[in-house]
């Protein structure tokens, strides 16, 4: 066990990062230990890192090196709000810092080039000359694993202007491509992308509070203004947006983050603020505004050309937009998961004939369903249950069956229709079958139903009360695995 | 005296009548859809009862036979409405056999909440949308919040809106509510298509109208029977009564005695 971390005390006396805790203990025998929380601290700094979307839209954490990641900002375009990028950067330090946090920071037009300033070469913004601030900090700073370092310091190559015109097939040979990728990222030879951790949104209004607010009806409130202010935007553009994003953030450095999807452009100011009000219905537990909610930003992301639309006075409305609209809500309230509608898929084993998606993730369908000429059940059952048939010989058609601890004596059936395997999808789980069978009175299910590779025969049984049922048995007689019968649906 | 007593049951009686008649409601219901048999106007709240989970298929196909005929060309949507535990017992609305009953299975929404309360919720945001023609609602089990004043209120919501409802219950024992029709519906024995007898044919069900009544329409027939229809492509047909019959394996006309007659023709004649 070693040391990951050390404070100003424990420092003094001697104690560095990376020494075995045994030796601590050695040193400082009153010394104080705990143990790290990784998971903990790495939630904690993203929280901290969502936070700093008040600052840039476009927010990371760079988990590749250190130890829960290092707060990436992309500032283009947002410092002249802070009055100039050393402005910004101080002010952004210094209001980490009356946190009590220990921070550092550097500005610079690269990520890698950032990276090694703020850890090597202090705060400090960089316009230009670049390589020229880098060339004499070590080559750590280029973000490298432990054993490139200890491999470039073996060959004497211990600053990063060292490298600088070096052989790079010679570099790549020794130390693998990684090098020279961070090497280029540094100088700004190679693109380095952030992966941004909020949404990113196009076009958002905001509104800070002077005193923090905590009720979820005033939030909702705000939102309501708010939208009309960028359905006022997005109208003036000409634009209409799919995806809006509510941030809420709260007083102690944590943000909360709402979303919506509308399936069509939208710039309906009360359609918006209704969403979020159904959304707000669906939190629940998640909701906690902690000591207060200072800033809320409300943000429209899948920006789409929308123009005016005119209403005919001989028009026949089909009525599209308005569904939609309920779907929207219906979404938001009850989750997309909940709203569905089916769509067919190529095949022929029924219960993946249909697939049931959600109603805003859907397209626009064209094929149609395949052509069956016999008749399909007006319900199916999720899952396939397990059903005792008797049948006068083998092949024939079924002529009682318990299903559910009830009898059923047929007296018509219909059948087989036989659905082979299909054997290069057999086994895979089902997509939305939904939750796990519930107990139901009277009637308990045995082992879930399993696919295998076994050929059906469909039988439509009718029995003396007039309960048309689909039925099917799976496997072949004469094989080592006697078939077996399954209920698969009801007809009406 | 009982003269007064009998006078004052009779005013009684008129009283509820006319609450029954719900004024509220009277004024929206005067459109009657397409016609033809057992034909409802739009904006009412139905209950459609089975009398076990499993009769499931008959009430879910007479309900969305219903909600099919009340589409039209402003209002293309039928919502079927479900709590998603209930799906494995009840099943899910098959999008290949929805054919049948008018519906395409594109237009059909399915929405599966967590709960009662939820349910009722989408019930009532999906009234007010002036796109959908009907919503079908299927409950597999009693429920408290079930109660006069959710049906009150749903009832009233579709009047205003012109959508209907049907909520399809299973239960032997009905409930206080302000449903304007209550229906019974309960699987009948088919008849066999004329190429196969021992084969199932068109859904075939008992149709009893508890509550409500349907302008000028017997649903009880003469006799005293209770209305037995069959579901076509084409709506409701009725069935006679000398034709119901059950589609027991009845003796086919040309059973084995005739080809052996045939067979041994000569000693026959002889």
């Amino acid at each position: 066990m070693r040391l990951v971390a050390v404070d100003e005390r424990a420092a003094a006396e001697g104690l560095i990062v990376g020494m075995p805790l045994a030796d601590a203990k050695g040193l400082v025998p009153h010394l104080t230990v705990r143990e790290i929380d990784r998971a903990y601290t790495a939630r904690v700094f993203a929280d901290f890192a969502d936070w700093h979307s008040n600052a840039s839209p476009l927010v990371s954490v760079l988990t590749d090196m250190g130890e829960w990641g290092d707060l990436v900002l992309d500032i283009t375009g947002v410092s002249h709000l802070f009055g100039g990028e050393a402005a910004m950067l101080s002010r952004l330090m210094a209001r980490l810092e009356t946190l009590g946090l220990a921070v550092t920071g550097a500005i610079a037009p690269t990520i890698g080039g950032a990276w090694a300033l703020a850890h090597y070469g202090g705060a400090q913004v960089v316009e230009d000359g670049l390589d020229a601030l880098l060339a004499p900090l070590p080559v750590a700073a280029l973000r490298l694993t432990a054993a490139q370092c200890e491999g470039l310091h073996q060959l004497g190559l211990k600053r990063i202007g060292q490298l600088y015109g070096r052989d790079r097939r010679g570099l790549q040979a020794r130390f693998g491509e990684s090098l020279l990728a961070r090497l280029d990222q540094a100088l700004g030879y190679a693109e380095e992308r952030l992966v941004p951790r909020l949404p990113v949104t196009e076009l958002y209004m905001e509104r800070r509070f002077a005193e923090p607010i905590g009720l979820i009806d005033d939030v909702l409130m705000t939102v309501r203004d708010l939208a009309l202010q960028l359905a006022d935007r997005l109208g003036r553009d000409g634009q209409g947006a799919q995806a809006f994003h509510l941030f809420l953030y709260r007083v102690d450095h944590k943000v909360m983050t709402l979303s919506v999807n509308a399936a069509r452009a939208t710039r309906d100011a009360a359609h918006i603020a209704r969403l979020f009000v159904h959304r707000a219905e669906r939190l629940e537990g998640e909701y906690d505004a902690g000591f207060g909610i200072d800033t809320i930003r409300l943000a429209a992301g899948s920006l789409a050309t929308l123009g005016e639309t005119q209403i005919g006075a001989f028009e026949t409305d089909d009525g599209a937009a308005s569904l939609d609209q309920l779907y929207d809500r219906m979404t938001s309230r009850l989750g997309p998961l909940a709203v569905l509608r089916t769509e067919m898929v190529d095949s022929h084993i029924p219960e993946r004939a249909v697939r049931l998606t959600p109603v805003i993730a859907s397209t626009a369908q064209v094929d149609a369903p395949p052509a069956i000429a016999a008749p399909r059940p007006l319900r199916l059952l999720p899952q396939p249950e397990p059903i005792n048939v008797l049948a006068e010989v083998p092949d024939a058609p079924p002529v009682q069956m318990v299903w559910r601890r009830v009898t059923y004596r047929f007296v018509k059936a219909s059948g087989p229709e036989r659905i082979g395997v299909e054997w290069w999808q057999a086994g895979q789980p089902l997509a939305l079958t939904g939750p796990a069978p519930p107990a139901v009175p009277g009637g308990s299910f045995a082992e879930p139903y399993s696919e295998g590779e076994q050929t059906r025969d469909y039988y439509i049984a009718e029995d003396d009360g007039g309960r048309r049922f689909w039925i099917f048995r799976q496997g072949l007689f004469g094989l080592a695995a006697a078939p077996r019968w399954y209920l698969q649906g009801v007809f009406a | 005296m009982p003269g007064d007593k009998h006078a004052k049951l009779d005013t009684l009686r008129q009283q509820i009548t006319a609450i029954a008649a719900q004024p509220a409601l009277r004024d929206t219901a005067h459109t009657l859809v397409g016609g033809g048999l057992l034909a409802t106007p739009r904006g009412v709240l139905h209950e459609v009862y089975a009398d076990t989970p499993r009769d499931g298929g008959a009430a879910l196909g007479f309900a969305l036979a219903q909600a099919g005929l009340l589409i039209e060309s402003g209002r293309p949507a039928v919502l079927y409405v479900q709590m998603s535990v209930d799906a494995q017992e009840l099943g899910l609305p098959y999008g290949l056999g929805l054919d049948l009953f008018g519906l395409d299975p594109r237009q059909l929404v399915l929405i599966r909440t967590a709960g009662i309360a939820e349910l009722l919720w989408a019930i009532e945001e999906a009234i007010a949308c002036r796109a959908v023609a009907a919503i079908v609602a299927d409950i597999a089990h009693p429920h408290k919040a079930l109660d006069f004043t959710a049906s009150r209120r749903l009832s009233l919501r579709a009047a205003a809106a012109g959508a209907s409802v049907l909520m399809v219950r299973y239960a032997r024992d009905r409930e206080a509510s302000a449903a304007r029709y209550r229906w019974r519906i309960s699987p009948v024995q088919s008849r066999p298509p004329p190429f196969d007898d021992r084969a199932p044919g068109l859904p075939r069900w008992q149709v009893t109208l508890e509550k409500g009544s349907l302008d000028g329409q017997h649903i009880v027939s003469p006799e005293g029977e209770a209305l037995v229809v069959d579901w076509t492509r084409h709506g409701f047909a009725r069935v006679a009564a000398d034709d119901r019959t059950g589609g027991a394996r009845r003796p086919a006309p040309l059973s084995g005695a005739v080809p052996a007659a045939l067979g041994d023709g000569l000693s026959q004649a002889s």
